[in-house]
């Protein structure tokens, strides 16, 4: 019998960033294999729940809920993390990675789980919309990492520090790529996202849940994509280096898009108001966030 | 025999050194006719000149009266042509243990000049290829000299010995310069003085990838000469401020007393520059050409020869930390080498008292069986094996506490005995 909750995993992904944090200050093997041991024991029941989760709700985890979407976007990120820091092992991208994980994994605690009726109706476009924006976002997270550390390279850099064995980050230069490489694959995805979500809600005018402009999740959804799109263009024009300045505008981007995309649901969640994604449920009206009885 | 960095000048070292193939050769074909049977390797890099020299016991060499120095150093006086008295004292001379451990710690880079540095261990590959290319290694040079690699390697990969750049030029390149750039291939670098830091630096610039080179200095002409050795181009230098607002990497070495980039010429200089585009500026010069406000530059990273040193300091005490990890290794895998020696000595001892008594004893068996001819072919071999076991058992305890002694590097006296005890010769 398998009894697999968020906790376990979260727990999992907190005690990975402790450990990477420890390495700053001493990296050792025992604190690099217990780190990656523990975001893999995380992955292991991240998946689970979301397989269970599937079982349960007989819909795919991307389209069952807002709560099912947020977890599945964790997912993603964790496993791109993984990859990345079992093929370099100095790599110090935990530490602005796992933050944003734990921040989505804890968000998914209060929003709705209950599925969408647009979302089952409209299955192949709902697809469409909830994979192109769990891919834009998750792209949108690593942007906003290598921004972070594009930052801490530059001012470490500026003192005439440099990265010691536990603490690897990549020049300059390479940060700059991988963030430009983040928007470029970000951006248009998250505009399919935005416009098959549009067309979604106005394709299910007669129902009741139908989208209103006023909503706050589409007014927001609309702002970041706007700002995010302001970015990219400035990131085309740029010379390839890039400055600080491009790395504070990617941040604050990308940090607008992220709170307003899961900020925004977490908010009508709370309040029981009526948005585009459906009716939220109050945290305390929802059943437990525990998935058992799988034999 | 050993002539190196800690013991001797370089201008003595120069003077013995083997510096050509052909030298190489000929020393080689010297020494095999000088110490005929004995085997040889000859290491000569700029810190060092070493000669290792192996024999067997039966080889009669006037190497083996002690002290060896002796004929080793007349043989480099005649060779190079080189006074005896004007060296002799610079010399030092190992032997048995002490050469194994000495090797071994020249080869993983505890003797260097440089600690950690890697070359060694391709010299001494290339020294140990060339004697083997020259018929002049034996059994104990082999195993010597692949021993010496094998620990090495394991230095390299069980320590911290070879971590972090240690030079000023290799820092700022190397370690600097890669957390900026990615690859320097595609990088104006523009170099201020024609002074020798510019060249050091340089050559890691180009190893790097860099292919944009462009020579200012107040001397013209030697400014074209550092221009046509690294493939770049050289300029007067009035034009300095134009090259500056279009370099990506500055290395600048002027003997300049005053600052030569201000920061107000810096900000002309750069006014047509790309926002966000990135300047390395290598400050090798004592006293500084940019002047330190330079590096408040939005996307300027300026080093100056102190913040490269310190770097270089701090690597320096990382790799100290790890020489008595290293010295451990070395230890573990000379001791290794030793034992295995000493058992394959032991081996033809062992060979040949077996062989003496089983000899001895089948001949008294085949006297006893000429006298009893009526015994039947199951009673002999009855008897033989018995007798057989009888040597086995008489053999064995002082065998084991020969190998034992072994073991523990103590054997020689026991292994004398027992070779006169029994009449045992080599």
């Amino acid at each position: 019998m398998l009894n697999v909750s968020v906790f376990c995993f979260l727990a999992s992904y907190a005690v990975a960033l402790v450990l990477e944090l420890v390495r700053q200050r001493m990296d050792s093997p025992a604190s690099r294999v217990g780190m990656l041991a523990f975001a893999a024991a995380g992955l292991v029941a991240h998946t689970m729940y979301l397989l269970l989760r599937a079982s349960q709700t007989h819909l795919p985890p991307l389209l069952s809920s807002a709560h099912d979407w947020l977890l599945v976007l964790a997912w993603l990120i964790v496993v791109i993390y993984f990859g990345l820091s079992i093929r370099q092992r100095g790599l110090a991208m935990g530490i602005v990675v796992l933050p944003a994980v734990l921040a989505i994994v804890a968000s998914s605690y209060f929003v709705t789980m209950a599925p969408s009726q647009l979302m089952i109706d409209f299955r192949g476009v709902a697809m469409l919309h909830a994979s192109s924006l769990v891919f834009g976002i998750g792209a949108i997270v690593f942007g906003l990492a290598f921004s972070l550390l594009f930052l801490w390279q530059h001012w470490r850099l500026k003192r005439g520090a440099l990265s010691s064995p536990g603490n690897g980050l990549p020049s300059l230069e390479a940060l700059a790529r991988m963030n430009r490489w983040s928007m470029l694959v970000a951006v248009p995805l998250i505009s399919i996202g935005m416009l098959t979500g549009i067309g979604l809600a106005l394709g299910s005018a007669e129902q009741p849940r139908s989208m209103t402009w006023s909503d706050p999740v589409v007014l927001g959804g609309l702002v970041s994509w706007g700002l995010m799109c302001f970015l990219l263009i400035r990131l085309m024009s740029q010379h390839r280096s890039m400055g600080r300045d491009v790395a504070w505008l990617t941040i604050a981007s990308c940090s607008f898009l992220l709170v307003t995309i899961v900020g925004l649901q977490m908010i009508t969640a709370a309040m029981g108001s009526k948005t585009v994604h459906g009716l939220a449920k109050p945290i305390a009206s929802q059943p437990a966030r525990e998935t058992g009885g799988a034999q | 025999m050993s002539c190196n960095h800690h013991t001797s000048q370089l201008s003595v070292r120069e003077r013995l050194a083997f510096s050509s193939p052909e030298s190489l050769e000929r020393a080689y074909l010297q020494l095999r006719q000088r110490f005929d049977g004995c085997e040889f390797v000859i290491l000569s890099t700029c810190n060092r000149v070493e000669l290792y020299a192996g024999w067997d016991d039966s080889v009669q060499t006037e190497l083996a009266t002690r002290p060896s120095l002796r004929p080793l150093a007349q043989f480099l006086a005649e060779f190079h042509a080189v006074p005896l008295d004007e060296f002799v004292g610079e010399l030092e001379e190992r032997t048995d243990e002490g050469v194994v451990l000495h090797l071994f710690e020249v080869v993983s880079s505890l003797h260097s000049m440089v600690l950690g540095e890697p070359q060694i261990v391709t010299q001494v590959k290339e020294a140990y290829r060339a004697a083997e290319l020259q018929q002049s290694c034996g059994p104990l040079t082999h195993g010597l000299f692949q021993a010496a690699i094998r620990a090495s390697s394991r230095v390299r990969t069980e320590t911290r010995l070879a971590e972090g750049r240690v030079s000023i030029a290799s820092v700022a390149v190397g370690e600097f310069g890669m957390s900026i750039f990615d690859s320097f291939e595609d990088k104006q670098v523009l170099v201020i003085g024609a002074g020798e830091m510019a060249e050091e630096t340089l050559r890691y610039l180009q190893d790097a990838g860099a292919k944009k080179l462009v020579v200012v200095n107040r001397n013209f002409e030697r400014a074209e000469r550092l221009a046509s050795d690294w493939n770049g181009q050289a300029f007067d230098w009035s034009t300095l401020e134009t090259h500056l607002g279009q370099a990506d990497v500055v290395v600048s070495t002027t003997g300049s007393s005053e600052p030569i980039v201000t920061r107000e010429r810096f900000q002309k200089a750069t006014k047509l520059r790309p926002a966000g585009r990135t300047m390395f500026i290598l400050d090798l010069a004592a006293p500084r050409d940019f002047e330190a406000a330079v590096g408040q530059e939005r996307d300027v990273f300026l080093y100056d020869i102190d913040s490269l040193r310190q770097t270089c300091e701090r690597n320096r005490k990382a790799r100290h930390r790890e020489i008595e990890t290293a010295r451990e290794i070395v230890r573990d895998e000379a001791n290794r080498f030793l034992v295995d020696l000493k058992r394959r000595g032991l081996g033809g001892v062992v060979t040949r008292l077996r062989e003496d008594w089983h000899t001895v004893s089948q001949q008294e068996m085949n006297r006893l069986f000429a006298k009893l001819s009526h015994l039947e072919e199951r009673d002999r071999l009855l008897i033989e094996q018995t007798i057989e076991r009888i040597v086995n058992k008489l053999l064995h305890p002082p065998l084991e506490v020969l190998k034992d002694e072994v073991a523990s590097g103590t054997h020689n006296g026991l292994l004398d005995a027992l070779k006169r005890l029994f009449r045992i010769a080599d």
